[in-house]
């Protein structure tokens, strides 16, 4: 008896200190589906069925901004297959819409608002767009015809005590040839900026057509929390 | 006699590794001083992950969904969607 006794507190003793610290919890699921566009937002036959075919990589796509990106959030249902307002057909670009949390600082705000754009894009955007392009399945569906991306952030000098904070936001159109050719380093930063479609807004101002100046920029790339641990299931 | 030792010496173990923890005289102070000890569960869980010397300070998704990031967003004049595209 006293022996079982002994060993029972052996084991418990042990087993409590050698215990694996447990797996960070998993993305949770309705974070992660409310970023998609919802089936029913489709008004045509080929983005409901382009939807409906990738759903589940979306999804996962989804999963993987939520646990692999923590700094930055994804908006509401942003994620799918959206077409640009205005164009006569039903060209359908895979999509992803981010919002950035930019600080207030000096020098960024001392830029013009195009400049600011350019910083963003080449920041930001170009790092979501590699990410897009890693999702192979959806890239070669001949019906997705590019890449669409949106970017928003705080205007600066909106966010303080009574000023109505404003974001910034640039939407970007990228053909699928262009895309995959400057992912692979096929056409240099300029040439890609001649051959993409931009729209700028400050606020919900729309400011037209703009000329971006797009840099090399490896922040969003390479920038880790420390010690931050991706949800259980999310390879980053 | 050799039972004896094994039940003294697990004993030993079992409260050194439970006591390990424990909280110091000041740190029962602040505890006493505040109804609840963890301002969430989310709180609680993070807390237990972490060395109290912040030495491990392991950080999840959750965690960063806890800050105030909603409030930060809120009634931020954007952009609409119907703006951009057409569905």
């Amino acid at each position: 008896m006293v022996r079982w006794v002994a060993g029972a507190l052996f084991v418990l003793a042990v087993g409590v200190a050698a215990a694996p610290a447990p797996a960070a919890p998993p993305a949770p699921a309705e974070a992660v589906r409310e970023k998609l566009i919802p089936l029913e937002r489709y008004s045509t036959p080929k983005g409901q069925a382009l939807a409906r075919a990738h759903q589940l990589r979306l999804y996962k796509f989804s999963e993987y901004l939520w646990g692999c990106l923590p700094w930055l959030d994804v908006q509401k249902h942003s994620i799918g297959f959206q077409r640009p307002k205005g164009d006569p057909g039903d060209d359908r670009y895979f999509s992803t819409w981010i919002l950035i949390p930019q600080a207030e600082n000096p020098q960024f705000a001392a830029w013009p608002q195009t400049r600011r754009m350019s910083a963003m894009f080449s920041r930001y955007g170009v790092d979501l767009l590699r990410r897009m392009g890693g999702v192979h399945d959806v890239l070669s569906d001949s019906n997705v015809h590019g890449f669409s991306l949106v970017l928003s952030w705080l205007k600066p000098g909106t966010w303080r005590p009574g000023v109505q904070p404003v974001n910034e936001s640039l939407a970007v159109f990228v053909d699928k040839a262009t895309g995959i050719d400057y992912l692979e380093r096929r056409i240099p930063n300029g040439d890609f900026a001649r051959r993409i479609r931009v729209v700028g807004f400050d606020g919900q101002t729309e400011l037209g057509p703009q000329a971006l100046d797009i840099w090399d920029d490896d922040f969003a790339a390479t920038f880790k929390i420390p010690n931050y641990e991706p949800p259980d299931g999310v390879t980053c | 006699m050799n039972c004896a030792r094994i039940v003294r010496s697990a004993l030993v173990l079992a409260v050194l590794v439970v006591t390990g923890g424990c909280a110091s005289s000041e740190q029962w102070s602040d505890w006493r001083s505040h109804s609840t000890h963890f301002a969430s569960d989310r709180h609680m869980g993070f807390s237990m992950r972490n060395n109290m010397d912040g030495t491990n300070p392991k950080v999840t998704r959750v965690d960063m969904d806890s800050a105030p990031r909603e409030s930060w967003w809120g009634k931020v004049i954007t952009v609409q969607p119907d703006q951009i595209f057409q569905n």
